[in-house]
């Protein structure tokens, strides 16, 4: 899960690296999903979500599709 | 997993803010008052749910996501303290976890440019990078060292 300048610097990177392209974020939506994903992780009562939770924590920021299932 | 796995994992996540750093097996064990076998199952039962991720070759913390306990290309300045990230998902994380602003240095994988963004009132700011995932889904957990 890498941070790249532009799309053209992840095409040209997944062409030289002969990958399979996944998929491509803003900076603005990963950073959205990463205060939902990762905010509560110091809390005191942390608990483990369950797989329907964190899938719909994707579903609400539009990153949906096969490629975004997590089981 | 039980109470005393979760509280061994709150006990880390915790620690690990605290010192800036992974705390280490022995300090686990002492801070607990468990026997050092006692603590190292435990640290494994959460690497094996996912909680945290250990060293292949030693029962000592790689991951605590977001945070890494190795340097690695993605370091994030917050809450006073510089740290690394796993990816460029934890990045952000860390500001997230922290609840505070801050500041991300990275690098395009492509280019080997420098990439900052400061992280403010949960927005990055500029907002003109891009976040590329590799891996589907499904698949994060089988190399999570890659993904």
């Amino acid at each position: 899960m890498r941070l790249f300048r532009s799309e053209e610097h992840v095409a040209r990177w997944l062409r030289e690296n002969r990958y399979e392209p996944g998929r491509t974020v803003t900076a603005g939506t990963l950073c959205e999903l990463a205060h939902a994903w990762w905010g509560n992780r110091l809390a005191p009562d942390w608990r483990p979500r369950t797989r329907e939770e964190s899938q719909a924590i994707l579903d609400r920021l539009g990153l949906t599709g096969e490629f975004w299932q997590l089981a | 997993m039980d109470q005393s796995d979760l509280a061994l994992r709150n006990h880390v996540y915790r620690r690990f803010a605290e010192l800036g750093r992974a705390p280490e097996l022995a300090e686990t064990a002492d801070e607990l008052g468990l026997l050092a076998e006692r603590a190292e199952a435990g640290l494994r039962r959460l690497h094996d749910a996912h909680w945290l991720v250990l060293e292949s070759d030693r029962p000592e913390i790689r991951m605590a996501n977001p945070f890494s306990a190795v340097p690695t290309p993605h370091r994030v300045e917050a809450g006073g303290r510089t740290w690394y990230a796993n990816c460029g998902w934890d990045a952000f994380g860390i500001p997230a976890a922290l609840g505070v602003d801050g500041h991300i240095s990275s690098t395009c994988p492509d280019c080997g440019e420098a990439i900052e963004l400061d992280v403010i009132d949960r927005r990055p700011k500029p907002n003109r990078d891009v976040f590329h995932v590799l891996v589907p889904a499904r698949s994060w957990w089988e190399d999570i060292v890659f993904t």
